[in-house]
């Protein structure tokens, strides 16, 4: 992605160089002529709508002769990213198209300016600005508008047509009328598919009940009280009557909808794309929460022109911005590219309001509320979605749920510790700086000392490149990472707070030291799962060693081979695959549990099935690699210790006892502390196949720490923390290990 | 103490047949030595006793229970390996106590039994070592250790000395002697080294692919071989083999070079112009003094029976070996090796031979010509 935009780059200024040339040709040769200006243009967008962004800009340039708009599409998933180091550097985009959440971010790093010039230019109607109030007041910030908006997006409800007539068209206008439906579908057909156990979906029950998950004028965690309680009732109703069905996440809902199973699904615009012509069906409004009630009222994000500082041509950013609100730009971003498009003029033409789609999309948008952009809101995700699957899992719960989100909460946005000043670090790092100095200074006047350097000179050389090496792929990134411990902050802004942050983890933030998610609940659980792992991997490697090192059995190389794939498969996709089998509909695992006869479980539900879940995987990855070491060093076991064993009188089991398994330590001793330390380490398995499920109780030490570092508002210093005390952990595990075992060999090497 | 008694006993390993039909009676507290050269099957035979392999055909009776197809927990037996097979990690002393320990022994009684074999073999000092950590004698040791320590009915060795160097070897071969003497115990003994097989034997077998080619008291087998194959297998250097035909008076074996007198009362009445084999050992001739000169020899002209014509000359210091052709065939003679009378290349050697020492063997067969008419 950096090379492609580093190629862009640099053609970009090769285009500006040989423009800048002609323009000095022309200035010279014509005497006068008009200046070819350009603009760079950013943004996220694919497909038709990237089809339409282009339109836009080519009627732009039409209208202005000289003018050149340079566009990149980047990927949505680097984006913020890039921005964020390009426009300070100079060498970002004039303009950009992101979501409007990310303002005060964007602020914050000062990358993007007010946009109330653009704004004002754009036209007025008879009841003001030509653009939608709901998208103007989300750009709003500290009194000023910054950006200009040019879509919206929403949930809205899917009506599958075929089913909803044979149910009997029911009225779609509340969630009670539509769950009534149920007794009239087919078998199998749920009146209403979404991804229920989801923070985002769930607000617009949340707000329908007059709810919020985050308070924007208080800036605070808004998910608790009698209006979560009651969305959290509803739901678990609908859960109870079989309106919507059990475990639904956001990857199974267009299955359901494409095979004719869900009567009404709750989605976005990105589900028009995903179900082509698959079925015949309508969007409407989300329904009533209840009979006569309020109606559902998603999120709305909007979509904005940003200016960016650092602007090359900050007059044409912002011209370009006005017209890309403008009717004009509107109607072909509407029409080609399906947008919601903020420009209120053009839903008066008779195209776009007879567009069902849209116009419902739109309906919508204008009964939704704005995505806050307080910077806590991100940080309430997480603790959201956490409540909602513990309070649908096991309803009894619901009110500890909520409470335990509340807690989460808290703990993610508590208080960053007090700056410090790093001043006795640095004195304390400046001593030790000299007092190295004095002693070199001192050894480097002993002749002695000297002429042994010289002579090592040769040897020196031959280790240069790997000290180099290892110092820059080991040693550094290990000395930066121990540094940002030192410091705290969120979104990057670090400041220096000297221990706080080991303070905050060993003390578990002045809370019980073993509540859910402390320091050493999360360690114990860490144990638990090497030593589990360790155990099986260990025992099955052995046992399949013994079994493929038989000089009878037939077919011994393949099934070596078929043994040792699953090593060679990359375990993230072992890991997706697994995950897959323990899905509660879907699953491998669940399917041959029914042909047993064994009802169903939720995998995810509950501690020992997740963690079994997850120790299943990581053994399927893990013991090739004991096997392997194994039938190495069954092999270098001579055969006739094995022959004298017999004659001394050893039964079968006395010989493994005796000579195998002692011989085999030696070898299986370093695999197996290898194997502990990735084992502990195991993020792959642990964050995709449970992901931490249920509530974070099987996340383990690293899965812990990048959740801090990438979904608690980047608190990276805290992770660093984390990470250093893991590698202290590790350190003092395998040393241990070591002194236990060489204990136990007789002090024999 | 126990008999063993082997029974045509057979053994086919992949498509190879290794014995082929091996019968073998060993009596309480003989001490049987295997010899043969490499690949004979004499591992094979003491592994089929020890019961690592089992025989196709045949049975194997130990003290008149059949082992046959016994595991070899069941027969009490100890092996000695020709690599020693300690059990690289552990000490000497769980070495030796390793098949008391298997079969529950009580710990006093082990101790007791680990004090007195390290105390007969000279052990105490190295009883906390790890195998890696001693010489090849000292593991030797361990290994013969370990088998004693059990007092098993039956002992065997499969080459124990192999890995020694040549005065160790010396040595450790006296101290099984001695062994054997005060255990009084049964013992077979696999070597290829035939003076270890001369000196420790009360029974020789002398095995050949598979078979056995002769077996008896050692100096029986040596002064009697049965066949060129055992005449040459043992005595060092080995015996001299000349094609010759039987005299007009059947008195004597001729060739070019030689007149063997043949003796009547072992070997009867052959029929002149009768082609054999002479086999006389380089030890057994002496030199006719005054007569190793120029002249040659002359049919009919006793007492000179073999003139050698030197071409090289080994001294070994308290003898010398001098060789030459005889008959278009290498011969190698035994001398005095003073150092006047040390003869050279090119001379001319006039040895003699007692009848008695003269051993007549088949050409086609190789069987000795003994008792044969
Ligand atoms: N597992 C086997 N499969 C096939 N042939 C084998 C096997 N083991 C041994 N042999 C063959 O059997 C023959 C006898 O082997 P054995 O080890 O008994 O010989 P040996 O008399 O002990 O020889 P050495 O004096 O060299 O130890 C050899 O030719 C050997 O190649
Ligand atoms: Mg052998």
């Amino acid at each position: 992605m950096n090379a492609r935009a580093l190629r862009w780059t640099l053609a970009a200024r090769a285009r500006l160089a040989l423009a800048l040339l002609s323009w000095l040709v022309l200035i010279v040769c014509a005497g006068e002529a008009q200046a070819q200006r350009t603009i760079t243009v950013w943004h996220p967008y694919r497909g038709a709508e990237q089809r339409a962004f282009d339109q836009v800009l080519r009627a732009f340039e039409r209208d202005r002769p000289g003018v050149s708009v340079q566009t990149l599409a980047v990927p949505f998933d680097a984006y913020a990213a890039k921005l964020e180091a390009a426009i300070p550097r100079g060498n970002g985009p004039d303009l950009f198209v992101d979501a409007h959440e990310r303002i005060p971010s964007y602020l914050a790093r000062r990358i993007i300016v007010s946009a109330e010039s653009a704004i004002a230019a754009v036209p007025r109607t008879s009841d003001g600005l030509d653009l939608e109030p709901i998208a103007l007041e989300a750009v709003q910030a500290n009194g000023e508008r910054y950006g200009v908006p040019l879509s919206l997006k929403c949930l809205a409800l899917f009506v599958d047509e075929e089913l909803w007539e044979r149910a009997g068209r029911p009225s779609l206008d509340s969630l009670a009328s539509i769950a009534a439906a149920r007794t009239s579908l087919p078998t199998g057909a749920y009146p209403l598919v979404y991804y229920a156990s989801n923070a985002y979906f769930h607000s617009a029950i949340l707000h329908g009940l007059g709810g919020q998950l985050f308070d924007p004028q208080r800036g605070a965690y808004a998910f608790e009280g009698p209006a979560a309680l009651e969305s959290l009732a509803l739901v678990q109703r609908l859960l109870a009557d079989r309106v919507i069905p059990p475990e639904v996440d956001g990857a199974s809902v267009t299955p359901y909808f494409r095979s004719g199973r869900a009567m009404t699904v709750i989605s976005g615009p990105w589900l028009v794309g995903e179900l082509g012509d698959a079925r015949r069906y309508r969007v409407a409004v989300l329904p009533r929460v209840r009979e006569g009630g309020r109606a559902m009222s998603p999120f709305v994000t909007v979509e904005v022109a940003f200016l960016a500082s650092n602007a090359h041509a900050p007059g044409l950013a912002a011209e370009l911005a006005t017209f890309l609100a403008s009717p004009e730009a509107a109607r072909l971003r509407a029409s080609v590219g399906r947008q919601v498009v903020a420009t209120r003029s053009v839903w008066s033409e008779a195209e776009l309001a007879n567009d069902p789609v849209l116009a419902a999309f739109r309906r919508a948008a204008n009964a939704g509320r704005v995505m806050p952009t307080h910077n806590n809101m991100r940080l309430s995700w997480e603790p959201a979605n956490q409540a909602i699957r513990r309070a649908l899992r096991d309803p009894q719960a619901t009110r500890v749920a909520v409470e335990q989100g509340r807690r989460r909460y808290d703990d993610a946005s508590r208080p960053l510790p007090a700056k410090r000043s790093a001043l006795p670090l640095q004195l304390t790092l400046g001593a030790l700086a000299l007092a190295l100095a004095f002693r070199s200074v001192q050894r480097a006047r002993d002749p002695e000392f000297r002429a042994a350097v010289k002579r090592s000179v040769p040897a020196y050389a031959y280790v240069t490149h790997a000290v180099v090496i290892v110092a820059l792929l080991v040693v550094l990134p290990l000395v930066l990472g121990a540094t940002t411990s030192l410091y705290a902050g969120r979104d990057g802004a670090l400041e220096y707070v000297g221990g706080a942050n080991y303070w905050d983890i060993i003390t578990a933030r002045g809370g019980s030291l073993f509540a859910s998610g402390t320091f050493y609940t999360v360690l114990l659980v860490t144990v638990l799962w090497t030593i589990a792992n360790l155990t099986l991997h260990v025992s099955i490697g052995v046992v399949l060693a013994i079994i493929l090192s038989r000089p009878l059995l037939k077919l011994r190389a393949i099934y070596r081979v078929l043994l040792i794939i699953p090593w060679a498969v990359p375990s993230y996709v072992t890991a997706l695959a697994w995950k897959g089998m323990f899905h509660r509909q879907t699953g491998a695992m669940n399917a041959i549990l029914a042909a047993l006869g064994v009802e169903p479980i939720s995998w995810f539900a509950q501690f020992s099935t997740a963690f079994t879940a997850n120790v299943v995987t990581n053994t399927w990855l893990g013991f090739p690699f004991m096997m392997v070491v194994t039938i190495g060093a069954l092999a270098a076991i001579p055969k006739d210790l094995y022959e004298a064993a017999e004659v001394d009188g050893a039964t079968p089991w006395q010989q493994f006892r005796h000579i195998t398994l002692p011989l085999l330590r030696p070898t299986l001793l370093p695999a197996v502390s290898m194997g502990a330390v990735w084992t502990f380490n195991q993020f792959n398995v642990i964050f995709l196949v449970s992901g931490g499920e249920p509530d974070g109780a099987t996340e383990i030490l690293v899965t812990e720490a990048y959740r801090w570092a990438f979904t608690r508002q980047a608190q990276y210093g805290y992770a660093a923390a984390y990470a250093v005390l893991i590698f202290g952990v590790l350190v003092l595990g395998t040393r241990l290990l070591e002194r236990l075992t060489l204990g136990k060999q007789g002090g024999g090497k | 103490m126990a008999t063993l008694s082997l029974r045509s006993i057979r053994k086919v390993l992949g498509a190879n047949a290794i014995l082929k039909g091996i019968d073998l009676d060993v009596q309480s507290g003989a001490f049987v030595v295997l010899v043969g050269p490499s690949g004979c099957g004499k591992s094979t035979l003491l592994r089929t006793i020890a019961g690592l392999e089992t025989p196709d055909e045949g049975s194997i009776k130990l003290d008149d229970k059949d082992v046959t197809r016994a595991e070899p927990r069941e027969r009490d037996i100890a092996m000695v390996f020709q690599s020693y097979a300690l059990y690289p990690h552990l000490t000497v002393r769980d070495n030796l106590a390793f098949g008391l320990r298997l079969r529950g022994e009580s710990e006093s009684k082990i101790k007791a039994r680990v004090d007195e074999v390290s105390q007969m073999l000279g052990l105490g000092a190295l009883l906390d070592r790890l195998p890696k950590d001693m010489s090849g004698g000292q593991r030797q040791r361990v290994a013969m250790g370990r088998a004693i320590a059990r007092r098993p009915k039956l002992f065997l060795f499969d080459e124990p000395l192999s890995n020694l160097d040549a005065a160790l070897r010396n040595q450790v071969r006296i101290e099984i002697k001695k062994l054997h003497a005060s255990l009084g115990a049964t013992m077979i003994y696999v070597t290829h080294d035939q003076v270890e097989a001369m000196t420790l034997a009360d029974q020789l077998v002398v095995l050949n692919s598979g078979k056995v080619e002769q077996k008896g008291p050692p100096l029986e087998v040596y002064a009697r071989p049965a066949s060129k194959f055992v005449a040459g297998f043992l005595g060092s250097p080995s015996m001299n083999f000349t094609d010759a035909v039987v005299s007009d008076d059947s008195t004597s074996a001729v060739a070019t070079g030689l007149r063997a007198p043949i003796d009547r009362q072992r070997f009867g009445a052959l029929e002149r112009g009768r082609k054999v084999i002479v086999g006389i050992r380089p030890h057994d001739v002496t030199v006719r003094k005054g007569e190793s000169s120029a002249h040659g020899y002359r049919d009919g002209a006793a007492p000179t029976e073999i003139i050698v014509s030197v071409e090289v000359v080994e001294a070994m210091g308290f003898e010398a070996y001098a060789h030459g052709p005889v008959g278009g065939a290498p011969f190698v003679a035994r001398v005095e090796a003073t150092a006047d009378a040390l003869p050279r290349r090119g001379d001319k050697l006039a040895l003699s031979v007692e009848p008695a020492h003269v051993h007549l063997f088949d050409p086609e067969s190789g069987r000795s010509l003994e008792g044969a008419s």
